[in-house]
Formats: C-alpha cells, structure tokens, sequence
C-alpha cells in the first residue's frame, strides 16, 4: 500500500506534468499571432510594461485599421505575452514556448539588452524572425544571426550627439567623469563612449564600473567633487540615476553638465524627483512629433494622444519603439506576401519605410540606425536642445549650484 | 586627504543607518533565537507604510516612525504567533526555511498590491547637508544615523534593565523555568518578535528617506543585515552598531581603492571570514 | 510488496528514458528543468539530508560547474565534456579549500555561512573578465533537447545511485552518526572533518554536473541566473518536502513541486512564485519531515499526523 503511494506518486507527477503537453493552443485559421516575453512584474517591470502597452495598442489600432491581406486573405493580429518576472531564465523557456508550444508566427521582444541577448538565442535556434526594440547592446547584433532585429539605436553611439555638444558648449567642460553600470547594455555605451571622448580631445578624469542596482553612489560622487570633474556621463537603469540625483544634492555635487542614457525622457523619473529633475541632460531618439508620419496613427503626436487617452501616462521612446516593432512585422509580412518564417525574415531585413518612430531600415547587423537627440529637462518637461550637429534651442547651462536653485 | 575623510564620513553615516536596519533582526536572533531571512521584506513593508502615510496624510517620515513602528508591531505580534510559534521548537532549520517562505510571499503580495513602480520619500528638506570642516555632511543621513543609535541605546537599556526586557531574556534562556514563573512565552515571543518588526519598520521608514522602494529590496537588505549582525556580534545590541559601521566603511573603502563593483565582494567576503575566525563577531563575548 | 519494489521503479525509469519518443518539446523541456533540479535536491539531501548540515549555498556549486562548461566552451573553445570536468574540478577545489573552515561552523551559523559563500561567489565571478563579468557568456547554441534530457536523467541516476550506496556504506552511517549526535560520532571514532567534507564535496559535484548541463541548454548565463539564490531555497524545500534523508524522498518532492509549478507558471503566470512561498510555509508546518515520513505514519495516525506535528514543535 505505500510503496504504491511511494511509486505512484512520481508517476502521478509525470502523468499530470504530461497532460500539460497535450493542450496545444490552436490560432484561429485567420489570426497571426505575436509571441513575446515581457518584464510585467519584477524589478523593471516599471519599463517592460512600456512594451506590452505598446504592442497591445499598435496591434489593436492595426486591428482597427483592417489588419493584414496576405496573398488575397484578411488576417487579424493577435498578441501572446507571458510574464518573464524580470527573470532571464524564465523568459528564455518562455519564448521557447512561444515557439514550440504555442507555435505562434513570429516573435516581439523583451525590454533590455541582458534580455534581448539570451532571447534572440531561441530566435536564431528556432529560426524564427523576433523584432526586438527593448535591446540596444551592440553584442545582440554582433554574433551574425539572422533571425534577429532591434529598433532601439546602438548602444555604443547613445552618448555621441551629447559629446558633439559637449565641444558647443560655453565655458566648454574639460575634464569628465563617466560612470557605467556592468550590464550588456551599459558596458556597450561605455565602451563606445570612449572613443569618442578621445576623438573629441575631452580628458576622462573617472571612468569606473559600478554594480547594477546599485543604491549607494556618496563614495563615486565624493571623488567626482573631489576630482572637480565638469561633465558627469552616466549609463545606468532608471532606480541608480534617480538615487545619484538625489545623492548629489545631499553631497552638495554638482557638475556644470550631468547626462544620464534613461530616466529622463520618463514621466515617471521626472515625477519621482520633482524640482531636483531640472537641468538634468539625456537623450532620446524619439519624440511625438507631428513630423513624424504614420500609416496606422497618423503621425507620432497623435500617437502620444492616443496613448495618453488609453493608457493616462506619456509614452516615450520605449513604446514608440514597441509598436514600431509591431509595424516592421506587419509590413515584411506584407511585402513577402507570405507567412513563411524565412520570406518574412528576408523582408525585415530590407524594411524601408516611415513610421511614428522615425525612418525603419536595419543594417546588415539587424540593428537600426537612429541619432539620439540631446534633451534636457526645462521647466520641468523635456526639450530637445540639440540634434547631433546644431542646437535646437538654448541649453540651461552651466548647472548651478545646489544651494541657488 | 579630504577625499578620504569625506568618504570615511560617508561610510560612518551608512553605518548608522545600517545599525538600524539591522537591530530588530539581531534582537530577535540574539534572544528568540529565530533568524528571520525575510527580514529585509519587513523593512520593504515598513518603508512602504511611511512612504503611504507620507504621500496620503503628509506626515513627515521622521515624526511618522512611531506610527510605522507600531502598525509593524501588531505585524509582527500576529505573525508570531499566528506561523513561527508553531514551529519554535522545531530544529532552526524548519524557522530558516519558513521564515524564507515568508519572504517570498511578503514580496509577491507587495508587487501585486504596490505595483513594481518604484517609490521615494522626498521631503522638503531632503537634500540638505551641512559643511563641516571642508566635509558635506547630508542631514537625512546625519538624522537617520542619530535615530538609530538612539534607538538602538534604548533597546539596549530596555534589555537589561527593565522587567519585560529581562521577562525576555529569561524566557530565550529558560522555557521551563520562565513558565514556572508565570511567564506566558507564546506572548512574550511574540511581543519580542513584534519589537524585532517593529524596529525594521521604523529602519524601513528611514531607509525610503535616503533611497528609493521597490517590493524587491527585500533579499538584499537581508544579506546586509546578516553581515551587520554577524559582524557586530548578536550577544548586545550594541553590537549593530559596531557591524553597521564597520560594514559602511569597508563598502566605501572598497569602492574609493578596489572599485566599485567589489564593494559586495568586501562585504560578503569579510562576513564569511568573520564567520569561520570569531562567529561571535565584534562585540561578542565568547571568543 | 518489496519486491515489487525494484521491478516498478524500473519501468518508472524506462517510461522516463523514452520520454522524448513520445513527449512534447514542452514536456522534455519541462523535464529537463526538473530532472536539474532533482539532482540538486539530491545532492543537497546528501550534506543537508544525511549529514544534517544545511547547507543554503549549494548554488555556489551549480554556479561554478555552469561557468566551467560556460568559460571551456567560451573562451577556451573546448568541447563540452571538458568544460564539465573543468566544472567539476572547481567545485571540488572549492568544495575542500571553503569546506574545511566552514564546516567547523554549527547549525544556522553554517546555513548562513554557506549561503554569504553564494553571495560572495557571485560578486567575485561579476569582475571577472574571463568570466564575462557582469554580463556574462552566451554558448553556442546547440539545438538538441532529447540529448540534454538524456543527460540530465543520467545525472540524477548517477546521483540517486550514489545516495543509495550511501545507505549501505560505512561512510553513510558516519553520516547520519553525524548528523544525530556529532559528539558522540567523533568518541565513536568517525573522523567527522573528513566525512563531512567528503559529503560537501559529494554534494558539491552533483551541483555542479547539473549548473554545466543547464548552462549548455540554456546557451546563457551571467552570474545572477548562475548563482541564483532563489535555486537553494527551491532545491531545500524540494527535498524536505519528498523526505530529507531518504533516497527517493527529494525525488519525489522535485517532480510534485515542479509539476505544480509549471502549471501556475503557465496559467496565471505571477503566482508561481507566490506559490512557492506559500507551499513552503504549510510543509514546514504540517509536515516537516516529508512526504516520505507522512507516506510512513499516514497508516497508523491518519489525519492525526499533521496535528501531531505541530504540538510537536509548536511554544
């Protein structure tokens, strides 16, 4: 009697473990369906929910707009998101689901380059095409797989049009501090930050990695101060730069210019530190404007409203670049004329087209090529101050002190 | 030199404020015996409380401790009695494993309920310093420090000199003996348990003041409490005090000579080291 | 009925082994995660189970045998056998070089002992360059799960073997001499240091072959995922919830647990973890000796049993 409750409990183990195999999901005969793993709880769940916001609505507004004809036959889109909990582990079994469960037809990705770079691994083995705009670390693209493409700019030019502006400015910084974080992401803009620092005849007076999630930045900033470094680079998550800011003022650091690669083009950032926000520089490669044309919304500046209206808070470039990945699907589908995994790959490959999120076009890397507009919070609000060559409206600079604010 | 002395000061400010964090899980490892992994998720949950009550009702972190304090005691109360009493006897294995089950628990519920989003206390006067001697010292954290040494003197005194202080000691040294007397020990484990919270909810509220909230910064202010109280020596309070400073300067001085991304490589590395050459720690007595 | 015994946890086997015949992909998948992690679970029941050291930082092993396949493979373009052996010799090294010192500690100082090791493991491994640092090593991709199903139920065979000569052994009884009175063992004679050591060193191999048959599968890994703490907790209730110190015990509690698992994970997806927590808080207190010892007493107690077990250890 209890050896076969001994024995018969492994085997009820697997009898009921096996019974998860059997429910195949099936896709309606006129649906194509989108599979991506996105960060929707855990630690970046604050930004992985940009993604699915966004591949939500541009597959809805697409929907809306009467979806896709291929080869004489209407399809309508339809999204698979699992949670990936902000775990790299898990989101690699989850897009291998995607793939060989639920046999969805192509793949969206997740938000950041630590997770882009182990997913697109399913991509490439699967040999299924994923559109990627949450990863911007040039080593996603520099493994010569074909199966995946990435919206978001490379990481190792992030800081390029700041530095073309650094020699604008007026007294000109000399002497500057670049901080990184050591994910993918960050140790690629630090790494192309560096060339570019030297071209530009600036000298490095810090240049150290710190540990990701990092909370306590009083000993950097005290050398920073101590040092007399000018110009602060710094290449982090949303949770450091906003504790280096505050940090800061209570250190009483401050730099004539500090430029940070996220948090600034983010509502929530902003909000989060209210007056101390001002002045702070970043970039983006994306803003909703109305220059920006669109085939599904119209124009970037009504996709903002349409956001707003849905979802009540701003989007940025993340969502601009979510949905920009929905689009670049649904075109090479229809340039193909076919749902074939290997025609729809080879039709990325020559996207060509206007979107909200600017010009779609990927190099032979998979990558997209967009420059980053300096930014800079005004009045509490972010204003593009310069493009890359000239500025587009007056910088607040130098920062003063913290005392005069 | 000054750099060095401004970092020296950065590191013996941190201390303080990781004594704090670190007293409530000393105090109730030091007399219940029960080492609580989840811990740091108390202190999330009181940062959580003082973060709402100053967002909803305007109260000032500082003046709001006691209020977080309290709500995470009858927290606390509950949770001893309610889970960890029936296990008190049990090999501390059993309280590790459960303690750690109440981590996980206590960290989904506060994403489910709190969102991922994180959170910062900002007060009006949060970025002031005050300049000493060519050294810029941040108020908050000279405050934060200056409350928990506070505090963690009147546990120390409440310990030792005081009837329920020493109703406690008795009770973790003697159950039987203590039950002879008429002490009621599902109580008082309690009570003591809910004072072990209650002093991470009040660190919880100090901590949201210096850097920002998220559910998940629970597992990581646990293994620093860990190395605080270890370092420190759990046979006095006073011991934290001695870990959370030590602790903070390693960190900075590992960051200003090694580099930043081995202050955790410091940290961890001496707590094991402590470990293995005098587990009693600092201020133990036991050599 | 004993004789049944050996006959019926054969054919278990067989039906396991042929599993990739007739299995979905999702379900060798979901058995190789599984497998991985009886292994571990095992492992851990030989130190934690047998000897009654819990160790919390078994992950440190795993961690160490991933890197070695992942540096190897990586870095050093060897095949994947010698990066399994290249794992195995760092886990061993590690295993007596911090297992001598540690293990001196008692009870809950060296659970926490062992679990600051992970934690230190970890920060080391993110400034090494070698290593990948903090991002880590991405393996060439091999497309072949039957195989690593294959070597993952290898493994844990290997390892369900080695627990149970375990039991027959003379190594096995200084053990659970250890485990049950270490004073006594040592004026027994047992030369405890050793045992114990042999037994982290044990525990520490299994970990490691299955942190390098992961790292392979997976075709990722960066010291977080590698030295994943939540993997201790998960391998110790795993085997605690089967029956700690039996041989099929941490077996058992690893295909249940891991089957109820993936079923949350994939229907409602955030609260697998929750899950967890939640199993863990119910097993430590209504059964903390196991399935096993509750298959053994249910006979004779009936319901009695978990109501037993709290005003056992219940203040």
């Amino acid at each position: 009697m209890h050896t076969l409750f001994r024995h018969g409990l492994p085997s009820a183990a697997l009898a009921l473990a096996m019974s998860l195999g059997c429910t195949a999901s099936q896709a309606a005969d006129n649906e194509i369906v989108l599979g991506a793993s996105v960060q929707l709880t855990g630690p970046v769940a604050n930004t992985g929910r940009y993604y699915k916001d966004a591949y939500q609505l541009a597959v809805d507004q697409i929907n809306r707009k009467g979806g896709i004809e291929v080869g004489g036959k209407k399809y309508t889109l339809a999204l698979k998101i699992y949670d990936n909990q902000s775990d790299v582990n898990l989101s690699v079994r989850q897009y291998t689901q995607l793939v060989s469960k639920d046999k969805v037809n192509f793949l969206l990705g997740p938000f950041a380059s630590n997770f882009a770079l182990a997913d697109s691994a399913v991509s490439e083995k699967y040999q299924v095409p994923m559109v990627q705009g949450g990863g911007a670390s040039d080593q996603i693209f520099s493994r010569g797989f074909k199966y995946v493409f990435g919206t978001l700019a490379p990481a190792s030019n992030y800081f390029g049009s700041t530095i073309s502006m650094l020699k604008q400015l007026n007294p000109a910084p000399s002497q500057i501090a670049l901080l990184y974080a050591d994910d993918a992401f960050d140790v690629s803009v630090a790494e192309g930050t560096r060339p570019l620092l030297e071209k530009a005849g600036l000298k490095t007076v810090i240049d150290e990695r710190y540990s990701s999630n990092a909370s306590d930045f009083n000993t950097l900033l005290s050398q920073i101060k101590s040092k007399q470094a000018d110009a602060v680079l710094v290449a982090g998550h949303e949770t450091e730069i906003l504790n280096f800011i505050r940090q800061a003022k209570s250190l009483d650091v401050s730099p004539k210019i500090y430029s940070f690669t996220v948090g600034v083009p983010s509502e929530d950032f902003r909000k989060a530190l209210g007056a101390d926000a001002e002045y702070a520089f970043g970039m983006t490669a994306w803003l909703p404007s109305d220059t920006l044309k669109d085939d599904w919304f119209g124009d970037a500046a009504q996709f903002a409203k349409a956001w707003g209206a849905q979802y009540r808070y701003e989007p940025d470039y993340h969502a601009a670049s979510g949905v920009a990945d929905v689009e670049a699907i649904v075109k090479a589908i229809e340039k193909a004329g076919s749902l074939d995994p290997k025609a729809v790959r080879d039709a990325l490959a020559a996207s060509d087209f206007q979107s909200l999120y600017g010009h779609i076009a990927f190099a032979d890397n998979g990558q997209i090529n967009l420059d980053q507009v300096v930014i800079q919070v005004q009045n509490g609000k972010p204003a593009a101050v310069f493009d890359g060559s000239k500025f587009m409206r007056d910088a607040k600079y130098p920062m003063p002190d913290w005392a005069k604010r | 030199m000054d750099l060095l002395l401004q970092v020296l000061v950065n590191g013996i400010l941190q201390g303080g404020l990781y004594a704090i964090m670190a007293l409530g899980l000393a105090l109730v490892w030091g007399v219940l015996n029960i080492v609580n992994l989840a811990h740091g998720a108390f202190i999330m949950l009181g940062a959580y409380i003082s973060w709402y009550s100053f967002t909803w009702l305007g109260l000032d972190p500082f003046l709001g401790l006691p209020l977080t304090a309290v709500l995470m005691f009858f927290v606390g109360y509950a949770i001893q009695r309610g889970i960890l009493n029936l296990v008190a006897r049990a090999p501390m294995f059993n309280t590790l494993l459960i303690t750690f089950g109440l981590e996980v628990v206590l960290t989904y519920l506060a994403q489910l309920v709190f969102s991922a989003d994180f959170r910062t206390i900002n007060p009006s006067y949060s970025g002031r310093n005050i300049t000493v001697m060519g050294l810029t010292i941040p108020t908050v954290r000279l405050a934060a420090s200056g409350v928990a040494i506070l505090l963690t003197l009147i546990m120390w005194r409440f310990l030792l000199h005081t009837r329920l202080g020493r109703a406690i000691r008795a009770t973790a040294q003697n159950l039987s003996a203590a039950r002879l007397y008429g002490v009621e020990p599902r109580h008082l484990y309690a009570v003591t348990f809910g004072l072990g919270l209650a002093l991470a909810g009040a660190a919880g509220g100090l901590y949201g003041t210096v850097s920002q909230i998220n559910p998940y910064i629970g597992a990581t202010l646990t293994a620093k409490c860990f190395a605080i109280a270890i370092i420190g020596g759990l046979d006095t309070p006073l011991g934290v005090i001695a870990g959370g400073v030590v602790l903070g300067l390693i960190e900075s001085l590992a960051t200003l000579y090694i580099g930043p991304t081995f202050a955790d490589v410091a940290s961890f590395g001496v707590l094991v080291a402590v470990l293995i050459v005098r587990p009693s720690g600092l201020l133990g007595r036991t050599a | 009925m004993k004789a049944l015994r050996i006959p019926l946890l054969l054919l278990v086997l067989v039906a396991l082994a042929l599993l990739p015949l007739y299995g979905s992909d999702t379900i060798i998948q979901f058995g190789i995660s599984t497998l991985l992690l009886a292994v571990l679970a095992q492992g851990w029941n030989i130190i934690g189970g047998y000897a009654g050291y819990s160790s919390f930082g078994n992950s440190t092993f795993f961690g160490l045998g991933a890197y070695g396949v992942g540096i190897a493979m990586v870095q050093w373009h060897l095949p994947f056998a010698a990066g399994l052996l290249f794992g195995v010799v760092l886990a061993v090294v590690f295993a007596i070089c911090l297992g001598i010192p540690v293990l001196r500690l008692k009870g809950h100082y060296f659970a926490i002992a062992t679990l600051a090791l992970a934690q230190v493991m970890a920060a080391i491994v993110s400034n090494i360059e070698l290593a990948g640092q903090n991002i880590g090593l991405v393996l060439p991709p091999l497309n072949n799960d039957p195989l690593f199903y294959e070597l993952s139920l290898g493994l844990l065979v290997l390892a369900t073997l080695t627990v149970w000569w375990l039991t027959r052994s003379r190594f096995g009884f200084g053990l659970i001499a250890i485990r049950e009175n270490e004073e006594g063992a040592v004026v027994m004679g047992v030369d405890t240091t050793r045992y114990k050591v042999m037994a982290f060193t044990l525990a520490g191999l299994f970990s490691a072959l299955a942190g390098g048959i992961q790292a392979y599968w997976i075709t990722f890994l960066d010291p977080a995922s590698a030295f994943d703490i939540t993997l201790n907790v998960k391998m110790i209730i795993m085997a605690v919830f089967g029956g700690p110190g039996t041989i099929l015990g941490p077996i058992i509690g690893s295909f249940i647990l891991s089957a109820i698992s993936e079923f949350l994970s994939s229907e409602v997806t955030s609260i697998a973890g929750l899950f967890f927590g939640v199993v863990i808080v119910i097993a430590v207190v209504l059964t903390p000796r196991g399935l096993a010892d509750v298959a053994r007493r249910f006979r004779r107690s009936g319901w009695r049993y978990f109501i037993e077990n709290i005003r056992m250890h219940r203040l």
